[in-house]
């Protein structure tokens, strides 16, 4: 049964890498536009459910660490995306736990356990350009986890490279307006996408002045259940010197994750 | 030995004078090889530049900036003291905007833009906290513009630091990425002000260290482009009044030329930067480079009127066989001053000056034997009109040369002084006892602001600032613990709110902001808002989940400023209103006692750092310094002169009158409350170098007069006054209207330091013509007068040698050249 799993999911891989070769092929021909080549990033599955381990360092300018250990549960209900991350480490933080409801058209709502108040408490929707508690990702960052805004931007494929050697389309993008610009904090993206499994292999970002703001590198990039998944991703902040790196483990697809997970109560009785 | 003396002398002249066209060209080689460096000189108009760079308080306080990323800011105030304050539509939108802009402008590190418009308030709700911008968008109507006000009010860690507490101003504070491009960014900073929408009732100020430190570099640049040129000017005047021929005027000017390019060409070389306090060099330069000429040429023209038929090298040749000895001793007395600043400063800018400035005078002395006499060898002989021939006069009075009024009027104050010497030493005493108790009340003292003068907009700004705000002086209070988040322990926590509530009991200390602050603040906020609950939590792991809940909405750098990254360093700020070190020396003080006696103990310590503190300390050593180099300068201006003159008395006597005007200076800052500051700490070592030339004109020329001549001290009065005291007339004019330019300078300490070098100058120039004449009347020193003392010591006899095989040439010369006019 096991051994049919996989000859399916290899055939479905090839099937799959089959169709790539089929488009890439085309694109060459057609001039895969940007727009296109995010659309493709944008239709990659992610899986319904994932739950999985996440351990964020954070690195200032001086060198100094700071770690944390964590275990996340996300989950999409159509366009609405939840989200639950419970602290582990270090004792000081665990059992604290944030949880999120990311709605498509209104401000999302968040809520935050203090084990040491024992208490929940609502805290201020977040804007699209605020960085992500502590880490060099902004909220945008960490809702799209690796898809594109494709409405924010003008997009504009600009060339192709090898990264971490696989080819990749260089795509540019540029806010539609000043307005938007501002609200992500970002001036220009270039990101670099992966031509065979469209996936963003590397983004980088101006900010709104065009100085060089941040390096987003992903790694270790290999399937789990048949999702591509990044298993390491890198920020570099060249304006503040300060670097995250977020280091997944234990992802999961398959197993149900229960919509009882994304309460007030599980934020309180934690794992 | 002395025949080999002299050859030796005359041989050098005589080479010079065999290649004067050489020479020349040599001089104009030298003059363009340091010059070509100047244009690559670097202004460092930055307050740490005073400071030695290995000063430990310099070293621990780049330490802490680097940790809690602190810089010197540019602060803009917008103020309006209209019924609503700031809190009104119109002016919080032109925060907004002025905020914006400033973002946007080059070499502004835009994230560290702090002002109403960036800033978060922490709020508490029913059911949790919100962090949020006070506004996103300015209010559009009053209504608006009241809430937030009421937002503003409630949020004590802005109060007094970003809004003022009656709510009438507000700050913009601003990083810059460079802080060496401080002036180019303050420049924009006013075009923008200029051009940004006010609203009548708004005022904006620009201010802030940053600022000071910009625009200090363009106050000074424009300063010496002024300065300079009329020094320059006045001198050339001087030397036109003194002499009435072109040789006269121009040959001098090249001299300064030589002088002034060599030392700052050797700084560009070297990769000096040209500090505050340099601006001076090239006045004082000028002053000093001009007197040998001076000297020189007064002789050449007394030669010339005395025996005009001579060809012009004789005449240069028995010039400066008469004048290369005193020249020669004034210029070691000199540069044994300016020696003195340099060893005795800790400051670089100081040590500098001197060093730079001694170079000035050796290469004012290697000028004038050289190419000046050069240039004079090559020139047709032409008397100068301020000088009469004798064959014109004809009258033989006594072997003198005959001058104009300038020498008449010398020669009336002479007599007057030797038929009243004890009135001149009463005198003397009178204004001794006058000025020592001048200098007891000398305070030693420092505010930076003050370099600009009073109706500058930036002092204005920095006033306004301070009296409406917290002040933009800090003390920084670094607390260090062991461990990393050991900072989270409720008791190192309260340890730093007692150390923060102690500090605001200080005089002029207003505000203080930490951890503590904000910890406070978020409590209070998850607690429903509860006033009573603005307090710090009990419990370390509810500190650490409170600063996980603020990276939720806050940004990574929130607390950049007031903790390190692991939470074991932490930041006290301490604001102050005031500059002035005595103030800021009494908080130091206190604060540190407070830090030994109440704060430290094995779990915690803090140190202090900041601007406030490092003021502190090197102004501390400006004192021990000014003292150091007095003292250094008169001992090495002493030997110098004994060991010229072979006389230790000789040294005391020469050395009297600068002491006695170093003494004047200090009666003039105590009586008129001059504060003994960066600028004017170094006049003393200059008013010394230059102050001593003249006490060394005169005893060579009683010398010569007294002891080889034999005349009685009334003749030599009278033979001196009208020429080497006229000499030393135009050499004091041309110092005290130099240094007087400088008193006309924008830059505060420097018109100090030049009123006061002038005050010195004018009170040893007079001393070298009153009361040294008065002393040696009344004394009757053994090195001038050796047949009537008893000559019993073996060390005596020995000067008297010495002074023998060195005064021969001149008696030898001086006889000759007596002769012939008779």
């Amino acid at each position: 049964m096991k051994h049919k799993k996989n000859l399916f999911n290899q055939l479905l891989v090839i099937s799959i890498s089959t169709l790539i070769w089929v488009n890439l092929a085309l694109a060459e021909s057609d001039q895969l536009s940007g727009l296109e080549i995010a659309q493709q990033v944008n239709a990659r599955d992610e899986g319904e459910a994932v739950s999985r381990n996440l351990v964020m360092e954070m690195i200032d300018r001086r060198g100094k660490k700071r770690v944390r250990e964590t275990r996340g549960f996300r989950k999409y209900y159509g366009a609405e995306k939840r989200t639950i991350i419970f602290y582990l480490q270090p004792k000081n933080v665990r059992k604290t736990a944030f949880l999120t409801y990311d709605y498509p058209q209104v401000d999302d709502d968040q809520w935050l356990y203090l084990p040491a108040m024992r208490k929940v408490r609502r805290i201020s929707s977040s804007d699209r350009g605020d960085y992500f508690l502590g880490t060099d990702f902004t909220y945008e960052d960490i809702k799209k986890e690796g898809k594109l805004g494709i409405e924010d931007y003008t997009w504009r494929k600009i060339g192709e490279e090898i990264i971490d050697d696989h080819h990749s389309y260089i795509v540019e993008a540029i806010p539609i307006n000043d307005e938007v610009a501002k609200e992500l904090g970002y001036g220009k993206v270039i990101y670099s996408v992966d031509s065979n499994i469209w996936m963003v292999r590397q983004a980088k970002s101006w900010d709104i002045r065009g100085n060089a703001l941040k390096t987003v590198h992903t790694r270790d990039i290999y399937q789990v259940q048949n999702i591509w998944t990044a298993h390491t991703l890198e920020v570099s902040n060249h304006k503040t010197g300060h670097n995250t790196r977020f280091l997944f483990s234990d992802i999961d697809y398959s197993t149900g994750v229960t919509d009882d997970v994304f309460t007030q109560q599980s934020l309180r009785r934690g794992l | 030995m002395n025949s080999i003396n002299q050859i030796r002398v005359t041989r050098f002249f005589q080479s010079v004078l065999a290649y004067p066209k050489t020479i020349i060209v040599a001089g104009l080689i030298l003059i363009l090889g340091s010059a070509i460096f100047i244009p690559t000189l670097q202004k460092d108009t930055r307050s740490d530049a005073f400071i030695p760079p290995d000063h430990p308080a310099l070293i621990y306080r780049d330490k802490v900036e680097d940790i809690f990323g602190l810089k010197d800011p540019m602060v803009i105030a917008i103020v309006n003291e209209g019924e609503t304050g700031i809190f009104n539509p119109q002016t919080l939108a032109l925060v907004d905007w002025l905020t914006q802009q400033i973002e946007s402008m080059d070499n502004i590190d835009h994230e560290r833009v702090t002002s109403l418009a960036t800033e978060n308030d922490i709020i508490g709700t029913d059911d949790g906290m919100i962090v949020a911008a006070f506004f996103e968008a300015p209010p559009k109507d009053q209504q608006q513009a009241d809430h937030i006000r009421a937002a503003v009010m409630d949020f004590p860690l802005y109060l007094g630091s970003l809004v003022s507490r009656e709510g009438d101003a507000t700050l913009i504070v601003a990083e810059l990425i460079d802080q060496t491009q401080a002036q180019e960014v303050y420049t924009s900073l006013l075009e923008l002000v200029e051009r940004a929408p006010t609203q009548p009732g708004d005022a904006i100020h620009v201010a802030g260290e940053g600022a000071v430190s910009g625009y200090m570099g363009a106050y000074i640049d424009a300063d010496a482009q002024r300065l300079n040129p009329i020094a320059a000017l006045i001198i050339t005047l001087i030397l036109f009044v003194s002499f009435r021929t072109l040789r006269g005027t121009l040959l001098p000017n090249f001299v300064v030329l030589a002088t002034v390019g060599s030392a700052l060409g050797v700084m560009a070389a070297f990769d000096v930067r040209f500090f505050v306090i340099t601006n001076a060099l090239p006045v004082v330069l000028i002053g000093i480079a001009v007197a040998d000429s001076i000297h020189i040429l007064s002789q050449y023209y007394e030669e010339i009127a005395q025996n005009p038929k001579d060809t012009p090298q004789q005449i240069v040749m028995r010039t400066m066989e008469a004048m290369w000895r005193p020249i020669t001793v004034t210029t070691f007395t000199t540069m044994a001053g300016f020696l003195g600043l340099s060893l005795a400063s800790v400051m670089p800018p100081m040590q500098y000056f001197g060093l730079f400035a001694m170079l000035g005078v050796g290469v004012a002395w290697i000028f004038s034997i050289t190419v000046l006499p050069a240039a004079l060898s090559l020139l047709k002989l032409k008397p100068s009109p301020a000088y009469r021939t004798a064959a014109q006069l004809n009258a033989v009075q006594l072997s003198v040369s005959q001058v104009d009024r300038f020498g008449l009027a010398m020669k009336a104050f002479g007599s007057w002084v030797s038929r009243h010497h004890i009135v001149v030493l009463f005198l003397a005493l009178l204004v001794t006892v006058a000025g020592v108790m001048g200098a007891t009340r000398l305070e030693l003292n420092e505010a930076r602001i003050d370099i600009f003068q009073k109706d500058e907009p930036i002092v204005k700004a920095d006033t306004l600032i301070n009296q409406k705000l917290d002040g933009v002086h800090y003390l920084d209070v670094v607390v260090e613990t062991p461990q990393a988040e050991d900072i989270f322990k409720p008791e190192h926590l309260r340890r730093i709110e007692a150390l923060q509530r102690y500090a605001e009991t200080l005089p002029n200390v207003n505000g203080s902001t930490s951890i503590v602050d904000y910890l406070k603040q978020m409590n209070r906020a998850l607690n429903e808002d509860r006033l009573d609950a603005y307090q710090l939590p009990n419990d370390p792991d509810l500190v650490a989940q409170y600063f996980l809940l603020y990276s939720a909405s806050g940004d990574p750098t929130d607390f950049e400023k007031e903790v390190d990254y692991d939470y074991r360093l932490a930041n006290v700020r301490i604001r102050m209103d005031t500059g002035v070190y005595t103030d800021e020396k009494v908080v130091v003080e206190a604060m540190q006692h407070y830090v030994n006696d109440h704060f430290n103990t094995a779990g915690i310590s803090a140190n202090l750092s900041g601007r406030v503190n490092v003021d502190y300390h090197w102004i501390k050593l400006l004192g021990a310094s000014h003292f150091g180099s007095v003292a250094v300068a008169l001992i090495l201006v002493w030997m110098m002169a004994s060991f010229n003159m072979r006389s230790m008395v000789a040294g005391v006597i020469t050395v009297i009158p600068v002491a006695f005007s170093v003494l004047l200076i200090y009666a003039v800052m105590g009586f008129s409350g001059i504060w003994l500051a960066i600028g004017t700490s170094m006049f003393a070592a200059i008013a010394i170098g230059l102050g001593v030339d003249f006490a060394v004109h005169t005893i060579e020329r009683f010398k010569v007069l007294i002891r080889e001549k034999q005349h009685s001290f009334d003749e030599a009065i009278e033979i001196l006054y009208p020429s080497t005291g006229r000499a030393l007339l135009f050499n004091f004019t041309a110092l005290v209207l130099g240094f007087g330019v400088l008193a006309t300078s924008e830059v505060v300490p420097l018109i100090k330091f030049g009123s006061l070098v002038a005050v010195g100058i004018s009170a040893s120039f007079i001393a070298s013509m009153t009361l040294l004449p008065a002393l040696i009347k009344a004394i009757q020193p053994a090195f001038l007068y050796p047949n009537e003392t008893v000559a019993s010591s073996v060390s005596h006899n020995k000067v008297m040698e010495a002074n023998d095989l060195t005064n021969t040439t001149q008696k030898e010369k001086n006889d000759e050249t007596q002769k012939e006019p008779v």
